[in-house]
């Protein structure tokens, strides 16, 4: 589902002056979930005793409608009329796409998911704001940390303890106020 | 008159301490929602579903309520007060509003544009109460046909029309109908795209979806391109009473009303929708200004902020009529609002004000209430928001990833959820990147089941007979007024952008400057 990211860092930037390969790509996986939806929409079982058109007929349909528009954006890339970027107020609409910021963001995302088992929610909660503060260059890093512990507690207590949303204390398992 | 007394029994349950606590709880989280950037009403709504699943229906539906009252408040202190170009839904109130906070006068156009809501927001839910019974009375009376009809005008509108790019936003479109199919089909009970894994049997959860495409995808692709540096704020000077002068006042009123009337009725239409409705408020406003006034347009002139900050939400209210119902939703916002009705088995259509009269009424005896609080969150208060709006961005989007992780986890309190939330969020980083509009993908996963069941009916009747849907003169009709509408806007589609050229070519000297 995720087009690589060599091909996209090559065709990044705003005035690509080449083919914007990354957003060919895109619209390629578009298109191939087009085809993929015909291939896996052929295994959709229908019951005889349908009366209707059946469980196949709309995926099919939606199947072929992403395979045009697909390609069609195929198209429209390679004569060069690329998509317009969203904008927004914390958007630079001056600098290149950094990836690395990306890259750290979604890696700590997945830290976050491998510690909420194991070590509790609240922990993992710390670590996913400290990882994203420090991927987005917050300083002084010991201010994101602290904030970070803070929200992760103060959310367990809010939603855990008070609204009784079943979030595992985890190491913290026993503390009053804190059990979800 | 039953309708009457029907409201004022709803005023009677939203003014007990307990839902005004909620109510304000609501319009609270939904302005300072529309004041932050990257994040918006419908991601809020998406990420408090899971964790507000404690309340009861009533509670949990005036809290999302005032979110999404609240979340079109506070966009417009947003794109009056910050120095940088605003996002496109209030593009027009960040043309002029920015420009008069320049000019020095940004607390004018805070007053105007928080009174004009407020007005806009009231005339249009007494619009609302008085309107809705009688769509109500009358979709009760339509069958699968024409709610075939009035869905695929939904799609296609969102989907094709409102964005920039027609083939992105139908690609957008399909990826959420896509979505939507995943999982057991409902009325034969077959398995569709779960590629044998028992996980995606009970296909993606539309929360999961929401959220990721909105908080995770948005984080994403601002972290890939941050402002770095100081967050830069227009300071606002003065007594908040001295903020509209006589000639304010009277610059505004006339504009206020327009707005509202223009705003209303464009929300209530399927193909509707804020933008469209900004858009035209600013338009007339222009065309009806004289002389030295109409050369203020696109400098600071307060008729432009007044107006469509009015329309902006005079649709917002207008969007709940064929939300309420139909079941339709036509904004991202109102899809989650819909999503919300559905977690509590709750079924806006034609039949919500006969069964669950009581919960409607509430809700609209709310909005009135919620309004009424947020003139004054965003007239004596508004030196709270511009603090919030100062928020350290490394921090703000922390937070939002920390919030999103905890909606996602609730849904069904597995890791598993998250991981999916993390792929969906990168599918809204590019989505974001490449400029493909994520509203269709939404009202797509929300809408593509109702719409499933409704053609099969249409073609298990008809025996299917495919000429069956065109059939009834309603469906005829709404057909034919599709087709108006595409030439419709195609039209407006063309001034828009000359008149945004035009805009820019202005701005770009004087941007300079200040960022300099």
């Amino acid at each position: 589902m995720v087009p690589s990211t060599t091909g996209a860092v090559r065709g990044g930037s705003d005035a690509a002056p080449v083919k914007p390969l990354g957003e060919i790509i895109f619209a390629a996986v578009i298109l191939s979930i087009g085809i993929v939806g015909f291939v896996a929409g052929a295994g959709i079982q229908t019951p005889d005793s349908a009366s209707d058109i059946g469980p196949r007929a709309l995926p099919y349909l939606v199947s072929g409608l992403l395979v045009i528009v697909g390609a069609g954006l195929i198209v429209q890339l390679l004569r060069g009329k690329t998509g317009e970027a969203d904008e927004g107020e914390d958007i630079d609409p001056d600098v290149r796409t950094d990836w690395l910021t990306v890259a750290k963001m979604a890696g700590t995302v997945v830290v976050h998911i491998f510690l909420i088992i194991p070590l509790g929610w609240p922990v993992a909660a710390a670590v996913l704001f400290f990882g994203a503060a420090w991927a987005l260059g917050a300083k002084p890093l010991w201010r994101a940390a602290v904030v970070g512990v803070v929200m992760a507690l103060v959310l367990q207590f809010a939603f855990g303890g008070l609204l009784g949303v079943s979030l595992p204390a985890g190491v913290l398992e026993g503390v009053p106020f804190l059990n979800g | 008159m039953d309708n009457f007394y029907a409201l004022l029994e709803g005023f009677s349950v939203a003014m007990q301490p307990i839902y005004l606590l909620y109510a304000l709880g609501g319009v609270l989280v939904g302005t300072a929602v529309g004041v932050l950037p990257g994040i918006g009403p419908a991601m809020t709504v998406a990420l408090l579903m899971p964790i507000t699943y404690s309340l009861e229906p009533t509670a949990a539906i005036i809290v999302f309520a005032g979110i999404y009252y609240g979340g079109m408040y506070g966009g417009s202190t947003t794109s009056i007060l910050l120095n940088t170009p605003g996002e496109s839904a209030s593009i027009v109130t960040a043309l002029e509003g920015n420009r008069m906070a320049k000019a020095g006068r940004g607390a004018a156009a805070l007053a105007t544009a928080a009174i004009g809501s407020f007005i806009a927001g009231t005339v249009a839910t007494v619009l609302l109460s008085f309107v809705a019974p009688y769509v109500a009375a009358f979709a009760v009376q339509i069958g699968p046909v024409e709610y075939v009809a009035l869905m695929v005008v939904a799609f296609l509108t969102v989907g094709a029309l409102l964005g920039a790019s027609v083939l992105r936003g139908l690609a957008s479109l399909g990826l959420g109908l896509f979505l939507a199919f995943m999982g057991v089909d409902l009325m034969t009970g077959q398995q569709r795209y779960t590629f044998g894994s028992p996980f995606l049997a009970d296909g993606i959860d539309v929360v999961l979806v929401a959220v990721g495409l909105f908080a995770l995808g948005e984080a994403l692709y601002v972290a890939s391109r941050l402002r770095h540096g100081p967050v830069k704020v227009i300071p606002v000077t003065g007594g908040w009473t001295s903020w509209m002068k006589k000639e304010d006042w009277r610059r505004s009123w006339k504009p206020w009303l327009r707005g509202t009337f223009i705003g209303f009725p464009i929300g209530t239409m399927p193909a509707g929708g804020a933008d469209v409705a900004t858009f035209l408020s600013y338009a007339a406003e222009k065309k009806l200004a004289k002389g030295a006034r109409k050369r203020q347009f696109g400098r600071g002139a307060i008729e432009g902020v007044a107006g469509p900050e009015s329309a902006n939400n005079a649709a917002a209210a207008g969007v709940l009529v064929p939300l309420l119902t139909l079941g339709i939703p036509t904004t991202a916002t109102a899809a989650m609002m819909l999503v919300a009705f559905q977690r509590y088995n709750i079924q806006p259509g034609p039949l919500l004000f006969e069964v669950e009269g009581a919960l409607v009424w509430a809700l609209i005896a709310s909005l009135y209430v919620g309004n009424l609080m947020l003139l004054v969150l965003n007239l004596p208060l508004v030196g709270m928001w511009v603090k919030i709006l100062q928020i350290p961005r490394p921090y703000l989007y922390a937070g939002i990833l920390v919030f999103a992780a905890l909606g996602a986890f609730s849904v069904n309190f597995t890791p598993v959820d998250v991981f999916v939330l993390l792929v969906i969020g990168v599918l809204g980083f590019f989505m974001r990147r490449y400029g493909y509009p994520i509203a269709p993908l939404v009202v797509g996963m929300i809408l593509g089941p109702i719409f499933e069941s409704q053609l099969r009916r249409s073609l298990a009747i008809s025996q299917g007979d495919p000429l069956a849907l065109i059939s009834t003169p309603i469906a005829a009709g709404i057909y034919i007024s599709l087709v108006l509408i595409f030439v419709l806007s195609f039209w407006m589609k063309k001034r828009q952008r000359v008149m945004e050229s035009a805009a820019l070519d202005d701005e770009s000297p004087q941007g300079k400057e200040v960022s300099a």
